[in-house]
């Protein structure tokens, strides 16, 4: 086509088939462009802009969605933080949902890095395995709490069937305020594939040399792990765990599910064990019509999730410092 | 010997993924009385003579009274429109961003991404209200246009569109080709892999969604399968683990569907989206 030699030598009369673009062309690629983009920058100023100005507003604001709302300053915030005749649960939600991401989040990384490992040394099958531990990942939360609901079961669920058989006794799972927290990080650990799917691809970027080179100094299995593989893994953990953490601290649909019906919805499982905090932001939103505290708690969640992230962040540069 | 190991350990965590999946199945189909047992079984046996049992009863009750049935027509009917239409709006956008210049562009794409940081739960309060003032509260468009656009899949489209030799565009150019004939004869067709990638991931997330349908929605009607199947569990048929499973089994299959059919398309994609929208 149009080869650069031709189109730098000078003597080269300007051939029909290169076309200057004219500056009619260039305003008439600016108007395409800006028409390209205004549907998306249509729905971004009015589905993502907006809201988020809107949700800060009307976090200074008592608003019920319904009645126009009225300025109350930080009343929102210093009642959720202070008051605890208002919102008697909001430190309750807050450590639920960090007992909940302490636990969720590193059962969550070794399940995978397990899987991947394990997928990663077979040659024959892989593939297959590789989908059959994906499939919990792609089942939507409601099914996934239903059927967990049911597993659970204290009478009647799998679980506490397989664990008679290894003489150990049955559980009340989601009954039990100890037990709620674990139970449900458990599901999430169930629900590691995508983990497992991106420490598969970390794995395959180890260079076959160094393992090798492991081998050959007399490391084994073991060491090989702790010393080659880990270390070489480290941005890929650091991925998981930021993203994991980020996920954890919003778990809200499994939880909302398992403890539909009976009422139980209200209160969040068993004295409040199983209240995330967005589980109580929804609770507060939709039950209570407090939208304005809502907001309030989603600015707080914000906050949270970008100091934990910082936090993340620092700690790994004085690491490798 | 140590092969033999890993493909034990291999089998064992498959049996911890894939059981409940079974149990999920084998329950749909028992009649009611026996899903009591002491012992549980993974096949629809009679209780008392152990024989085969199985049932139709439980997908028959969860489709019309349940309204499973009317549920899962709405989630097609909400994935057929909101899917394709996203992708063309996003596609669109990340052309425009890739490869026209325009005064603001890149700023506007750096605002755009920034948007991305906002968490979803953060935006739900103010969207409904939107979704409200516009006038689709309980209603499909209510489902459909808060969701028709995706920043991150802007982001991917256009990282995979300036990937293209952009040769290929100039020489269209050079033949007289539109901006619009190049994007559509051009640019799609060399760019299937990130197309199918997108499709994929956003059926996925609009089929399995339970928030947004959750609070735009009252009229049980217009409820979409995730949330159809929520009410039952939180209905007095709850406690019916025959009915609740054979629910979810509806939720389930189509995307276990999915999965099976493109399969190479979602891992390969998944480790650079993950599973958001």
């Amino acid at each position: 086509m149009a080869s650069p030699a031709l189109a730098e030598t000078p003597t080269a009369a300007p051939g029909p088939r290169r076309r200057p673009r004219r500056p009619d062309a260039r305003r008439r690629d600016h108007l395409i462009g800006w028409l390209l983009v205004a549907p998306a920058v249509a729905y971004f100023l009015v589905f993502l802009l907006h809201p988020a100005l809107s949700a800060l507003y009307y976090s200074f604001t008592d608003w019920d969605l319904r009645t126009p709302a009225r300025w109350v300053g930080l009343a929102n915030y210093t009642d959720l933080l202070f008051d605890d005749v208002k919102y008697p649960h909001f430190w309750t939600s807050v450590r639920v949902t960090l007992q909940y991401t302490l636990i969720a989040v590193p059962l969550t990384l070794v399940a995978a890095l397990v899987q991947a490992l394990l997928v990663n040394a077979v040659r024959r099958g892989s593939n297959v395995f590789r989908l059959l531990l994906f499939l919990p990942v792609v089942t939507a939360e409601a099914a996934v709490g239903a059927i967990w609901r049911w597993l659970y079961d204290p009478r009647y669920g799998l679980i506490n069937s397989v664990l008679e058989l290894f003489g150990v006794p049955g559980q009340n799972w989601l009954n039990t305020p100890e037990l709620v927290v674990p139970a449900l990080a458990f599901v999430s650990a169930w629900q590691c594939g995508i983990s497992m799917i991106i420490y598969l691809a970390g794995l395959k970027g180890i260079p076959t040399a160094i393992i090798e080179a492991a081998t050959i100094d007399g490391a084994g299995p073991v060491q090989r792990l702790r010393r080659v593989v880990m270390p070489m893994l480290r941005p890929t953990t650091f991925y998981l765990v930021v993203t994991g953490v980020i996920a954890a601290l919003q778990v809200f649909g499994l939880v909302y599910v398992i403890f539909s019906g009976a009422g139980r919805s209200v209160t969040g499982g068993p004295e409040q064990s199983g209240l995330t905090y967005v589980l109580h932001l929804y609770l507060f939103a939709f039950r209570y019509d407090a939208m304005g505290a809502a907001c309030a708690m989603s600015f707080v969640l914000l906050v949270l999730i970008v100091i934990v992230t910082a936090l993340q962040f620092r700690f790994v540069r004085r690491e490798a410092a | 010997m140590r092969k033999a190991s890993v493909y034990l350990a291999l089998v064992l965590l498959v049996a911890v993924s894939v059981v409940p999946f079974l149990w999920m199945l084998a329950t749909s189909f028992k009649h009611g009385q026996d899903i009591y047992t002491k012992v549980p079984s993974l096949l629809p046996l009679d209780r008392r003579t152990g024989e085969w049992a199985a049932t139709l009863e439980n997908y028959a009750y969860v489709l019309q009274v349940g309204g499973l049935g009317r549920a899962f027509l709405n989630s097609v009917w909400v994935c057929l429109v909101l899917v394709p239409a996203k992708l063309l709006i996003d596609a669109l956008a990340a052309y425009a961003f890739a490869r026209i210049r325009f005064p603001g562009r890149d700023t506007l794409f750096v605002v755009l991404l920034g948007g991305m940081m906002v968490p979803t739960i953060t935006l739900l309060i103010p969207r409904l209200h939107v979704t409200q003032a516009l006038g689709m509260f309980d209603s499909g468009w209510g489902l459909i246009l808060p969701n028709v656009a995706s920043v991150l899949d802007i982001f991917l489209l256009r990282q995979f569109f300036l990937s293209i030799p952009v040769e290929l565009e100039e020489a269209a150019l050079i033949d007289g080709a539109g901006r619009m004939q190049i994007f559509w004869r051009v640019v799609l067709p060399l760019s299937t892999p990130v197309l199918s990638v997108v499709t994929i991931t956003s059926f996925l997330f609009h089929w399995n969604d339970l928030v947004w349908p959750l609070v735009v929605l009252n009229d049980p009607d217009l409820y979409t399968l995730p949330l159809a199947l929520q009410q039952l569990v939180a209905s007095p048929d709850g406690g019916r683990a025959y009915y609740v499973m054979a629910g979810a089994t509806l939720a389930v299959l189509p995307v276990i569907g999915v999965l099976l059919v493109f399969q190479r398309r979602i891992l390969q994609g998944i480790a650079f989206t993950g599973l958001k929208s």
